[in-house]
């Protein structure tokens, strides 16, 4: 027996437990018999182990260029370094469901280790519906789109990885967002759950918004990898491109930060039950449309979609998913009331309503953008490009209310805010932003857009400078701790709410960024003859010429340019064409990039060209306020961290601080 | 020595297809402006100036070519809409069938802000349709009750922070 054959026998056993698995969940939950839901949990556990095998055989596969296996023959090659070879096993369609499978496997067995005993009654839907979705993945493994199929003999030596697969970022980026898609299974089996057994009261609530969270934090690092890897790598001088693989990776987080939202407002006050539900099955439908847009070659063109082996099953999976959950969720419906009603338009409630509003709209102008070259080619036959352009001009003002109402919607209270209590908190934000777009426009940035997109920043900068300020304060007039022991303590209390505005402060930085860069990039096409200086706005750059590097499979072409600032040296920035064995109409291009300080300008510089006289050509972009989008991306992940913290057991409160009286009282 | 030849030959084809960039500067810039209209046809959505792909190199290079034979940026782009078909553009004409995209991208948020204020304006006649229930208050009362009520919750609020 080789390798190959124990990896496809895995994972047809793993097809077939998680088939015995579903059944027994749902006897188990009609017929109310607590074992059988157990035996369930036992087969969950089962299918993680044999998915592990099964990925673990293809890794072993990997490793060893186990060509006789069709997948590793695609995928690598002889000369390919370890890591390269490890991102083989999610370079490929195969490779890549098997990620995805084995993911949900490990984390639906994490789910259960953590959640089981808290959430018995909702045990039976939430480990049918995770069955299904694994069922569904492991059939389309083991029987259409096999990583272990083999050719008849071993071939000598593979094909090789795709060279713009090979940086860093590749290690990274695919598989956060495979595991992010895969992870809205957990929330979306939860709600089904609470749908089945009929316990539609607050029991949900919180297994759905933790792990909707998790979810959300994974799709969000990987997003920001994303745009890491397409600054880093890509090498044209933006970090996103608005193209169809980027687009549908979004809509599920924004539906996302829309519940996040919304459910606050059913915790608080019983409201939007039917639609937060609605976002979590959009959620889950839309990591679906994700994970097989790309690989389904739908959105390429309608001939490729029908080629592709797995895109028809894939539709098929996602129409039918849709159906059963809307069709539960109506079923339902009469057990959903809302439990109040709205009691002014000044209200945090409403204010969610409105940042729903703006965060659906973003994702359904997306999502029209991104398959309108589908409508267009299936109405009339002819294909049209959606680019940059639209996007930018479509949801930007949108991003720009929500950015806005980021600073507004935390200042107002639940149920009602006097006029009088929202001047008194808005004032000082406002001051600043006002403050910013004034001095910015006096100081010649003449885009009045630029201005006003600034100014906004600054205003929600300053609202959530406000909360935290007034936070410390209130603390330090009670326990009369040093304002950062204060802070510790005050975000450690309520990590739900600071980690909550930790993140807002990250999206205000990312729009720092995005608003320079886009207002303010330069791009310059210059051509050095060797030693020659030429100079680009505030920066000066000498040519020191050519060199090569020969590196297994790899040759580099590397043009070193030293950069200056007026008088100060900035070091050397040295970009460079990398040409790939088997891929050579595909150069690579490595750039060189450097943040300046005080201006947090990048040089951001690519090598373009060069002649037979030794001259080389050079395209230079000065990139403002970027490296805010990465410092934004870790204050993201720090936040996401800290608001999805387990909150402890019970509140600490009385150590620190003597209760008041009556407090004590009442508990004793 | 295998793989110097193999090296020397890589930079012969490769020198071959990055021309050295003309010096004219303005030349430059309108050929730059044409190509972040055009798409480059073997990326994803990256367009003809960002790219650095061989064929997008190749049609800067053919822009270049065109303008200095004193074509119009509209003559060039048309040449390249005639010859790849109107998906070259990265954006889609604003006339025609591709108007549809703009359209639905304006209809998409007027219909959510019908929803919103259908919604947000049922509930609040909810809320009155219940008002009589308190209509035992007088305006003012009702005023000073709702204050201290808004007092109250904002105060359980932060109370429940510590
Ligand atoms: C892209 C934009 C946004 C992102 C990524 C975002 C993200 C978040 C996250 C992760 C939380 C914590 C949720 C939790 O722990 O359950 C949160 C809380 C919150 N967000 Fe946002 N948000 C965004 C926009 C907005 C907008 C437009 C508003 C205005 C209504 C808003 C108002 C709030 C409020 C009031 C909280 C609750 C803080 C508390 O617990 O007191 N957010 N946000």
């Amino acid at each position: 027996m080789r390798l190959g054959d124990i990896g496809q026998i895995a994972l047809v056993v793993a097809f077939a437990l998680a088939a015995y698995g579903l059944v027994s969940a749902a006897l188990g939950g009609v017929h109310r018999r607590p074992e059988m839901v157990a035996s369930a949990r036992g087969a969950g556990y089962g299918v993680a182990l044999l998915v592990s095998v099964a990925s673990l055989v293809l890794l072993a596969a990997l490793l060893t260029k186990d060509f006789t296996l069709r997948y590793v023959y695609e995928n690598t090659s002889r000369d390919a370094p370890l890591d390269v070879t490890l991102s083989g096993f999610w370079g490929g369609q195969a490779g890549s469901l098997l990620f995805w499978a084995w993911a949900l496997a490990l984390l639906g067995a994490v789910v259960l280790a953590v959640e089981f005993r808290s959430y018995r009654a909702l045990m039976p839907g939430f480990l049918g519906t995770l069955f299904a979705i694994q069922i569904f993945f492991l059939a389309v493994l083991a029987f259409v789109s096999s990583p272990f199929q083999q050719h008849p003999a071993a071939l000598p030596d593979g094909r090789g990885l795709n060279p713009l697969l090979w940086d860093d970022g590749m290690r990274i980026h695919p598989p956060l967002l495979l595991a992010g898609y895969m992870s809205f299974s957990v929330p979306f089996a939860f709600a089904m759950a609470a749908l089945l057994s009929g316990r539609l009261r607050r029991e949900w609530l919180q297994p759905v918004r933790r792990w909707m969270l998790v979810a959300w934090g994974i799709q969000g690092a990987g997003l920001l990898a994303g745009a890491w890897w397409a600054y880093h790598v890509l090498g044209w001088g933006g970090y996103w491109g608005w193209d169809p693989v980027e687009n549908v990776a979004l809509l599920p987080w924004l539906t996302a930060t829309a519940f996040l939202h919304s459910v606050m407002a059913q915790e608080r006050r019983g409201l939007f039950k039917v639609w937060n539900l609605g976002l979590v099955i959009a959620s889950f439908a839309l990591a679906i449309f994700g994970t097989f847009v790309v690989r389904s070659g739908v959105l390429a063109s309608v001939h490729s979609f029908a080629q592709s082996t797995v895109g028809p099953v894939f539709f098929a999976f996602l129409g039918v998913t849709l159906v059963a959950a809307l069709c539960l969720l109506f079923y339902r419906l009469p057990q959903l009331p809302p439990e109040g009603h709205l009691d002014s338009v000044a209200s945090r409630e409403a204010s969610f309503l409105l940042n729903n509003f703006l965060l659906l709209s973003i994702a359904a102008a997306t999502f029209w953008g991104t398959i309108f070259p589908l409508v267009s080619e299936l109405t009339r036959g002819a294909k049209v490009t959606v680019g940059g352009p639209f996007y930018q001009q479509v949801n930007g003002p949108l991003a720009l209310g929500l950015l806005v109402l980021m600073g507004l919607g935390p200042l107002l209270a639940w149920r009602r805010t006097s006029l009088m209590a929202l001047w008194r908190n808005v004032r000082w934000p406002l001051a600043a932003g006002l403050l910013v777009g004034i001095v910015l426009f006096a100081l010649g940035v003449q885009r009045g857009l630029a201005a006003l997109a600034f100014a906004a920043a600054a205003f929600t900068l300053g609202s959530i400078g406000l909360e935290f300020w007034r936070g410390v304060r209130a603390r330090r007039a009670m326990t009369g701790e040093p304002r950062p022991v204060a802070l510790w303590h005050l975000v450690a209390r309520a990590r739900r709410r600071y980690g909550g505005y930790l993140v807002h402060l990250s999206m205000v930085l990312i729009a720092f960024g995005v608003i320079g860069s886009s207002f303010y990039q330069t791009e310059h096409v210059v051509t050095f003859r060797k030693g020659e200086t030429h100079s680009v706005g505030r920066y000066t750059f000498t040519y020191q010429g050519m060199a090569e590097h020969v590196e297994p499979g790899v040759v580099a072409i590397v043009a070193p340019l030293s950069a200056a600032d007026g008088a100060t040296a900035l070091g050397t920035l040295a970009p460079e064409r990398r040409i790939h064995r088997n891929w050579e109409q595909q150069p690579v291009s490595g750039v060189a990039y450097q943040t300046t300080l005080p201006w947090l300008e990048d040089i951001y510089v690519i090598l373009s060209g060069w002649g037979d006289d030794g001259s080389a050509t050079f395209r230079i972009y000065i990139n403002p306020l970027v490296s805010l989008i990465w410092l934004g991306g870790a204050v993201f992940l720090l936040g996401t961290l800290i608001a999805a913290w387990p909150a402890a057991a019970r509140p600490r409160a009385s150590v620190l601080r003597p209760a008041p009286q009556e407090v004590l009282v009442a508990e004793a | 020595m295998l793989k110097r030849s193999l090296l020397a030959l890589l930079l012969v084809l490769f020198a071959a297809a990055a021309t050295p960039v003309s010096a004219d500067g303005h030349l430059e810039r309108q050929a730059l402006e044409i190509g972040k209209q055009l798409r480059c046809p073997v990326c994803q959505n990256l367009s003809v100036a960002d790219s650095s792909s061989q064929l997008a190199e190749q049609m800067r290079e053919l822009i270049r070519k065109r303008l200095e034979a004193g074509e119009s940026r509209e003559q060039i782009i048309a040449y390249f809409v005639e010859r790849y078909g109107e998906e070259i553009l990265l954006d889609p004409p604003r006339q025609g069938f591709s108007q549809l995209v703009w359209w639905g991208a304006l209809l998409i948020p007027l219909v959510g802000v019908v929803l919103v204020v259908v919604v947000v304006r049922d509930r609040l006649r909810q809320r009155e349709a219940e008002a009589p229930a308190v209509a035992f208050f007088s305006e003012e009362e009702r005023q000073r009750y709702e204050s201290i009520l808004a007092q109250e919750i904002e105060q359980a609020e932060r109370t429940r922070l510590w």
